[in-house]
């Protein structure tokens, strides 16, 4: 059955595709972000088989969720492949979620990220390059409607990205793309608060010089 | 740079209109297909090739029979 036959008005039975196709963006991708309460709340009602709530999720999270591992991995291609993969992992297990103490649904969201970003990186290991780092990779293809100060910027971004060790690029994507505090990023990578607070402080400053220093070359992909 | 500065730099790696529409419609395949029960699958198939589709139905069927532990035990049963 193609998508174009899933939703229809006439019928008194929404399908959870028929609801994504009708209320679904095209031009933007999260709408108004929710608090946090909204969103356990959104979870709550999604559990329960409320499909618009499902949608809302979705809507909530696609953007963050390719921010972050389009910062991990090597192409615009892979990290589309990652974000359908862990926002269709979301939706079909917000039953094993469990809300901690502190930790937003986004954390969750986004540790499923990284680790389907994770296992990703592990097939495409033979491409590494010796120290681990990922070879320099710009995107195959221009996209006209993004301007030329944002694609150089772009560029110069995942260029610097590319430069750090994994483990560095894991953290300050959860923290930069994601917007997760220390104690969140640091249930995601297994480390202590602390420690991610230092790499965060020294890989930022690395970070940012990289970054501006490859703006002055004018570096565009 | 601040840490806003980079949090800002980061908005340039949000995914393009049809990268979007892309996953938006990848997820939606998934959506429907898990939503889509057998039965109705098979039903479907059938409205749209009778002949072919009533004879795939029966060649499924049998191997379903033939083929696997829980065929083996129905069809001692039906014997």
């Amino acid at each position: 059955m193609s998508a174009a036959l899933a939703y229809d008005p006439a019928l008194p039975t929404w399908t959870l595709a028929g609801i994504f196709q009708a209320l679904s963006s095209r031009l933007g991708g999260d709408a108004e972000p929710l608090d946090e309460p909204s969103i356990q709340r959104l979870v709550e009602q999604a559990r329960s088989g409320d499909r618009i709530a499902a949608q809302r999720l979705y809507r909530q999270h696609v953007d963050r969720v390719f921010r972050v591992v389009r910062g991990l991995l090597r192409s615009n291609a892979e990290a589309e492949d990652v974000t359908q993969d862990t926002m269709l992992t979301v939706l079909t297990s917000l039953d094993r979620y469990s809300p901690r103490t502190g930790a937003r649904f986004a954390a969750w969201v986004t540790s499923i990220a990284v680790n389907t970003a994770r296992r990703r990186f592990r097939r495409r290991r033979p491409e590494l390059t010796g120290t681990g780092e990922l070879p320099d990779v710009v995107d195959e293809h221009a996209e006209p409607e993004r301007g030329v100060d944002t694609a150089r910027e772009r560029a110069a971004l995942l260029r610097a990205l590319a430069e750090l060790a994994p483990a560095e690029r894991e953290i300050v994507s959860l923290r930069h793309g994601a917007e997760l505090n220390a104690s969140e990023i640091a249930e995601v990578v297994k480390l202590e608060p602390a420690n991610v607070r230092k790499i965060l402080e020294r890989v930022r400053e690395r970070l940012g010089a990289r970054i501006e220093a490859l703006l002055k070359q004018g570096v565009l992909s | 740079m601040t840490d806003a500065e980079i949090t800002q730099l980061w908005s340039t790696l949000e995914p393009s209109t049809r990268e979007r529409a892309r996953i938006e419609s990848r997820v939606l395949e998934w959506v429907e297909a898990s939503e889509t029960s057998l039965l109705t699958e098979w039903l479907d198939l059938i409205r749209v090739n009778p002949i072919g589709g009533l004879g795939l139905a029966a060649a499924s069927a049998l191997s379903l029979l033939m083929f696997t532990p829980l065929g083996w035990i129905a069809s001692s049963m039906l014997r």
